[in-house]
């Protein structure tokens, strides 16, 4: 099974790449969930939520090219039910359209009627990666700041 | 955002993109098999739906394959809850977070 997630953001190739691939950034649009690599094809990645202190996901980078594309294997690990699933398939597509870039997140080699934790998070974590690069700000509507933690909850409070 | 309100309008769009929930990455010949419209018909909606990026397409081989796009609509979503519903949403999405963590 094959999921596609487009978006359009105004900003750079390289800002696009550097909020997917830097932790501290990631954690502002993805749950509060950072990811820790070396960035090297072939090597891994952990994805890990630093204030629950658990794993989120883990895999391999089997393409990196900056800042263009990004593949990655993807296991699950959040949930006994999702882990179950195995390894699947993210691609991230940077492409330039004027002053934006057009950013294509591709979750394939999932099984066939795959349980939708896997990648219902995806327009969520878009929508709060194109508020982040474009405002600065983060994204507050309800949901997103659902698993993130004690620390986003009072940056709302402090903010409103 | 007006493309993604005009897509949405038309009962037969909503259902293409029901179509594409049930199963997504179909062909343009199996949406048309699904649906009770001409093939051109089908053609005319998807330009709309891709306009509106609440599809997006792949080729496969000589096949185009249509995705549904779910990102436009949570779009949507952030700006207008946002706007409008936030504090009692806020207050909802904080109780929830007082009582889960006790």
């Amino acid at each position: 099974m094959e999921k596609m997630f487009e978006i359009y953001i105004k900003t750079t190739p390289e800002r696009l790449w550097e909020a997917i691939t830097d932790s501290e950034m990631r954690q502002k649009y993805s749950f509060g969930v950072g990811i820790r690599s070396d960035w090297k094809e072939g090597s891994s990645y952990e994805a890990v939520h630093p204030g629950a202190g658990i794993r989120i996901s883990e895999g391999k980078n089997l393409e990196v090219d900056p800042p263009r594309r990004l593949v990655q294997s993807f296991t699950a690990l959040w949930s006994d039910e999702v882990q179950s699933e195995g390894a699947s398939r993210v691609t991230w597509d940077i492409e330039p359209v004027g002053d934006s870039c057009r950013l294509t997140v591709t979750h394939d080699e999932l099984r066939e009627g795959a349980n939708n934790e896997l990648y219902g998070g995806w327009p969520m974590i878009l929508s709060g990666l194109k508020t982040l690069l474009e405002t600065g700000e983060l994204l507050t509507t309800p949901g997103s700041l659902r698993y993130s933690g004690g620390e986003a909850f009072g940056q709302v409070e402090a903010r409103s | 955002m007006d493309e993604v309100f005009r897509a949405l309008a038309d009962p037969t769009r909503r259902s293409l993109l029901d179509e594409l929930y049930r199963q997504d990455g179909q062909t343009l010949t199996a949406l048309e098999e699904r649906l009770p419209m001409s093939r051109f018909g089908v053609m005319k909606h998807l330009k709309v739906l891709e306009e509106a990026h609440l599809v997006t397409t792949k080729k496969r081989g000589r096949e185009k394959l249509h995705f549904l796009n779910p990102v436009p609509i949570r779009l949507v979503y952030d700006r207008w809850v946002s706007k409008y519903a936030e504090p009692w949403a806020a207050t909802l999405t904080g109780l929830k977070h007082q009582l889960e963590d006790g």
